[in-house]
């Protein structure tokens, strides 16, 4: 492994920090936490989709013996919502889903919760359901009713009167009828892709403990956002941020789902009715995926112009996203999608419509990636369809269309030569898996022959961190008599190794061992300094400056007591080796630990004191975007590239992969290994995306396959057989040490890299996720059957060529192609 | 999720059988639990009485025995199935079926006989039984009965046995030399998953075909028609084909959220044929 030699640490594949306790099973969850009287929680779901709620009766849910409390939504007249304000904490006069929470009983055990909730007796007047984009569009039946009252972040989000329409974002730039006009061909195509769960290790957990005499409450739960469970607590009840503490331990993945407020709120109300005793709230397997959110569904139809050159001159794209019962992330997703949805290409002229609709689904939140799989399950695999039509090697399409230094993006943002290099990552993901185009139909009918079809795929990424302009986080450190440094981080570690990485940013800028750098893994919002919260891939970036900024805090710090006890100007003070000292004579000096509590002269005399730094970094520079989707929304852009090589069994339809190459220009690998864990694990799960995953309703809106039996994710057997993990290091000059974040961007176009080279393979064209062996092989078996030959049945969404849907917007547009 | 039942384990069949004399129509025979527990955990089993067979005796045995056969007790994991050399020898459907069934762990607990007393559809190790025309060795107090497995299920998830009754275990007549057989499955996954579809298959030394499919029916089935047809063909490519494409008329496939029952109608053919395939070309024989 390639380690760079100016760096001491910065780079290098430590372990992580946390390993020996997670594979020994010593590190401790919320789920292992009990505390003295604690009480146990649950739920009561909703068998409806769409439901009034007549009434209500748990008297004899009350009156057995161990309950403690049993709650409604009456009793609570609560709303929250991070940007629309419209989710109570259990449903209040209707249901909005199928699996959302009714009612909800604290005692002395579970058994006894449990048996509570079979006594109490709801009565439901079923209502029609909202169960697509376009029954949502129609809006003859309102999610919310009330859409016209509810509270929101007003110039971010536009929700649409008497409509299902949570949010509409756009971004219009230049002239589209223009750019439709200087095209030789415009393609249109209509994707689609179902809700996806997240699937972490650890269900969601919270336990709540609130002071019967005060608005204290002590909040111990596994989420991304300790402070913003503070801020939003506090929001809610209209309570004092200084009355609550949120405890996070150790968190078992979170990929998005573990962002924002989820059980916390329901254990604190109950907490408070049970007289102050700590209730814990832990979803089961089946809540994990039935009632707490999800990745949303979306349509996706996309218009694009070129020339005969193949350069783009106009794209048209509305995003429609089947959100679930309640906004929550959920359109900030969609407004993620108003700078980023058109992929890293320069696209003059472009309108694009993301509009996140209400259903009566289980919701949907933020989910590793953040829209961007989901957009570019769209737009690459339009770039593809395009190149097809255009009779052009889809590599050579892109690389004509792909930003460079000086390029525009869709927001309006100018791409410079130091934000890194999306046309390095296809190249290389090309090199390594061998492409040369696509394969000829004469080479996919030899293939086909044999029972074995193989193809190849590419496909590009972009993502930013989607965050408020003023996003800030901060780093505190303290030395200790033997001058180990302690870092407090705001940041939670799920997975993802920050912790890690923190230690190796402050080892480096303070030139000392990584063993005596110890970063406190738990995060406590009474002693952890601020972080808005650990999503978006903006960690490694705003954390890593904030702790170089502390180290450097600290060597101030320690050269200031130096500088009195050595007698010389601070100026002339360097450090190195867990040492301040003078420049020229070096031997003038003195260790950390000497000065890490204050410094005592020969006499006894003192100075100094305990040594306690800190660091701070706000994203700066970001603008809002306008009402056209203009403006500076992009910290950092990180580029990626998959490239992917398959083989397809023709008769039952399942896609072996035989090697996924995916390559990110992350600036500066602060550690190789971690880095290759993300691209490694991010390829997996987009593959279950890509093959597997998916939620699937009855007609009435009832979740199919709440459990695993019937909702798979990969598989150590399902994995590719070899994957090759690429890191492209063109750095970024306000990072740390030039790093970019990467959390979340192996799995983007990973769905549209397989189906390309599906398509690649066997010349059939998918427009709908997942690539089951069921959807793959019924599609060869209509396209190789004679009756079908020459024609593509219309009837068949799932393959074949440019299918807009005939009704609506595009039954106005030319189908296909135009002169 | 948190069922209300009594739990017993016997330590003799006498005694395990007059619990069930008395409680049998509330009671639930218990092996690995492996099905059991995911209906209890989710309500739609609830039993009174649950009856745990793991600690009577003749339950555990799992002996091949030459001239006689292979008997697999009650208890017998399917992971010992599927490990046994006499099996693998012999049987190399049956084990594959076994090595086929959800996870390492779950294979663990889960046993042979619960798998078929479970009844499901789909259940995988109903195809080998069914070429090897295995026989259920039921018993209660009234005494004991044998049922040919291919009598055993009666719809879904429901079978001969009654409610005072329990399966001691099953016994598979002895192959004959040159005997081949193997089994084929297709899942949603290549890791741990229900089959969409499985195949047993089956090429007696006399060139006797004998094949039974799991999923495509209310209950596991052996395709005797189909059988009777191949049979009267010289073995050749083209059987295999035929096969495939014959297979798909005596199947009668649902659609769930596993599966359309059109994809289960293709895929079937398609395993049958790959199994008469790769039985006419040697694969999967047992040479004593």
């Amino acid at each position: 492994m390639m380690v760079d030699p100016y760096y001491r640490h910065v780079g290098r594949p430590e372990i992580r920090v946390d390993a020996r306790d997670k594979v020994t099973g010593r590190a401790l969850y919320v789920h292992d936490l009990e505390l003295p009287g604690m009480l146990y929680a649950r739920v009561l779901h909703s068998p409806h989709a769409h439901a009034e709620i007549v009434s209500i009766d748990k008297s004899a849910a009350e009156a057995l013996p161990g309950v403690k409390a049993v709650l409604t939504g009456q009793e609570l007249p609560y709303l929250l919502g991070l940007y629309m304000i419209d989710k109570p904490i259990l449903a209040r006069r209707k249901v909005r889903y199928q699996g959302e929470s009714v009612a909800a009983v604290a005692a002395v055990d579970e058994r006894t919760a449990e048996k509570a909730l079979s006594l109490i007796r709801v009565e439901y007047r079923p209502l029609p359901a909202v169960l697509s984009v376009d029954e949502a569009l129609e809006a003859r039946v309102l999610v919310h009713e009330d859409i016209n009252e509810l509270d929101y972040v007003k110039g971010v989000f536009f929700p649409g009167p008497d409509s299902n329409i949570a949010s509409w974002n756009r971004t219009i730039k230049g002239d589209l009828r223009k750019g439709f006009a200087a095209a030789d061909l415009v393609v249109e195509n209509e994707l689609t892709l179902p809700q996806v769960a997240h699937v972490p290790l650890e269900t969601h957990v919270a336990i709540a403990q609130a002071d019967p005499y005060t608005d204290r409450v002590t909040i111990w739960t596994s989420t991304q956002s300790p402070f913003a469970v503070r801020n939003l607590v506090a929001r809610a009840f209209g309570v004092s941020r200084r009355d609550i503490t949120v405890m996070v331990p150790y968190v078992g993945g979170g990929f998005g789902g573990k962002a924002g407020i989820h059980l916390e709120p329901l254990a604190m109300v109950l907490s408070r009715a049970c007289k102050g005793r700590p209730v814990k709230v832990q979803a089961t397997r089946e809540e994990e995926f039935n009632q707490l959110p999800v990745r949303a569904g979306m349509r996706g139809r996309v218009k694009t112009g070129v020339t005969k050159d193949g350069k783009i001159t106009a794209m048209e794209i509305y995003f429609d996203w089947d959100g679930g019962a309640y906004a929550d992330y959920g359109v900030n997703v969609g407004r993620a999608a108003t700078y980023s949805g058109a992929g890293p290409y320069e696209i003059p002229n472009i309108e694009l419509h993301s509009r996140t609709l209400y259903t009566n689904k289980v919701y949907s939140t933020a989910y590793r990636g953040f829209g961007h799989l989901e957009t570019h399950w769209i737009v690459e695999r339009q770039m593809d369809l395009v190149a097809q039509r255009l009779g052009m090697d889809p590599y050579e399409f892109r690389m004509k269309n792909i930003l460079r230094d000086g390029s525009i993006t869709i927001s309006g943002e100018r791409i410079n030569a130091w934000s890194g290099r999306v046309d390095h990552c296809l190249e290389a993901v090309a090199r390594e898996i061998g492409w040369t185009g696509y394969r000829s139909e004469a080479e996919r009918q030899a293939a086909f022959q044999t029972g074995k079809a193989r193809g190849k795929g590419i496909a590009c990424l972009h993502k930013a961190p989607a965050m408020p302009t003023n996003t800030a986080t901060a780093a505190i450190m303290q030395l200790d008599e033997e001058g180990n440094v302690r870092v407090l981080l705001g940041a939670v570690d799920m997975g993802q190794g920050v912790y890690t990485i923190m230690g190796q940013v402050a080892a480096e800028i303070l030139d000392m061992p990584l063993e005596k750098v110890k970063v406190i893994c738990e995060s406590n919002t009474d002693a952890n300094p601020y972080d808005w919260q650990t999503v978006a891939s903006k960690y490694a970036f705003m954390g890593g400056n904030a702790v170089i900024r502390c180290a450097e805090d600290l060597l101030r710090q320690l050269k200031e007591v130096a500088s009195r006890a050595l007698h010389c100007p601070v100026e002339e003070l360097t450090h190195g080796e867990e040492k301040i000292y003078h420049i020229q004579h070096r031997d003038k000096a003195l260790t950390y630990r000497q000065l890490a509590l204050g410094y005592a002269f020969g006499n006894g005399n003192a100075i100094g004191g305990p040594i306690i730094a800190h660091g701070h970094y706000i994203a700066e520079g970001l603008t809002n975007l306008d009402a056209d989707g203009q403006g500076l929304p992009a910290l950092d852009w990180t580029y990626g590239a998959h490239g992917v090589e398959i083989e397809i069994d023709v008769e039952t339809g399942e896609i072996r992969v035989l090697k996924m190459a995916s390559a990110f220009d992350v600036g500066k690998a602060l550690n190789r290994k971690l880095c290759e864990g993300q691209i490694i694990g991010g390829a997996v799960q987009g593959l279950g995306s890509a093959l597997v995953e998916g939620y699937k309703f009855t007609p009435d809106g009832r979740l199919l396959n709440p459990s695993f039996t019937d909702n798979k994710i990969p598989t150590a057997k399902d994995i590719p057989d070899q994957i090759v993990p690429i890191l492209v290091e063109n750095p970024q000059v306000d990072g740390p040490f030039g790093a970019r974040g990467l959390g979340e961007h192996p799995m983007i176009s990973v769905p549209s890299v397989v189906a390309n080279a599906v398509y690649d393979a066997l010349g059939i064209n998918f427009y709908e996720l997942p690539l089951s062996p069921e959807r793959v092989a019924l599609a060869i078996a209509r396209h190789s059957d004679p009756a079908n030959a020459g024609c593509n049945d219309p009837s068949n969404a799932s393959a074949g060529r440019d299918n807009p849907d005939a009704s609506g917007r595009h039954a106005a547009s030319p189908r296909g192609e135009t002169a | 999720m948190l069922g209300n039942f009594d739990y017993v384990k016997p330590k003799t069949l006498t005694e395990a059988l007059e619990y069930l004399d008395r409680h049998g129509p509330e009671s639930k025979l218990m092996a690995g639990g492996t099905d059991l527990l995911v209906l209890v955990r989710r309500n739609l089993a609830m039993p009174a009485h649950l009856v745990d067979v793991k600690g009577i005796a003749e339950t555990g045995r799992l002996e091949f025995i030459p001239g006689q056969g292979l008997f697999i007790g009650a208890s017998v994991t399917v992971n010992e199935v599927a490990g046994s050399e006499a099996v693998k020898e012999r049987y190399p459907a049956l084990a594959q079926a076994a090595g086929s069934l959800a996870s390492h762990q779950l294979r663990n607990r889960a046993t042979l006989v619960g798998n078929i007393c479970n009844a499901s559809p789909g259940a995988d190790l109903a195809p080998p039984l069914l070429v090897f025309e295995a026989v259920v060795h039921m018993v209660s107090l009234l005494g004991s009965r044998m049922v040919p497995v291919a009598e055993f299920f009666t719809g879904v998830k429901k079978t001969v046995l009654r409610p005072e009754e329990m399966v001691i275990g099953v016994s598979l007549p002895e192959p004959p030399p040159g005997d081949r057989s193997l089994y084929l499955k297709q899942a949603r996954i290549k890791g741990h998953d229900l089959g969409i579809v499985g195949v047993a298959a089956r090429l007696t030394g006399e060139k006797r075909f004998c094949l039974a499919m799991s999923a495509v029916a209310p209950t596991p089935i052996r395709l005797f028609q189909l059988e009777q047809t191949l049979n009267a063909q010289p073995l050749s490519p083209a059987l295999a084909e035929r096969a495939g494409e014959e297979a798909r008329r005596w199947i009668h496939p649902i659609s769930d959220v596993r599966s359309s029952a059109e994809y289960r109608t293709h895929v079937a053919g398609v395993l049958v044929k790959r199994a008469v395939a790769r039985l006419i070309s040697g694969e999967g024989t047992y040479d004593a």
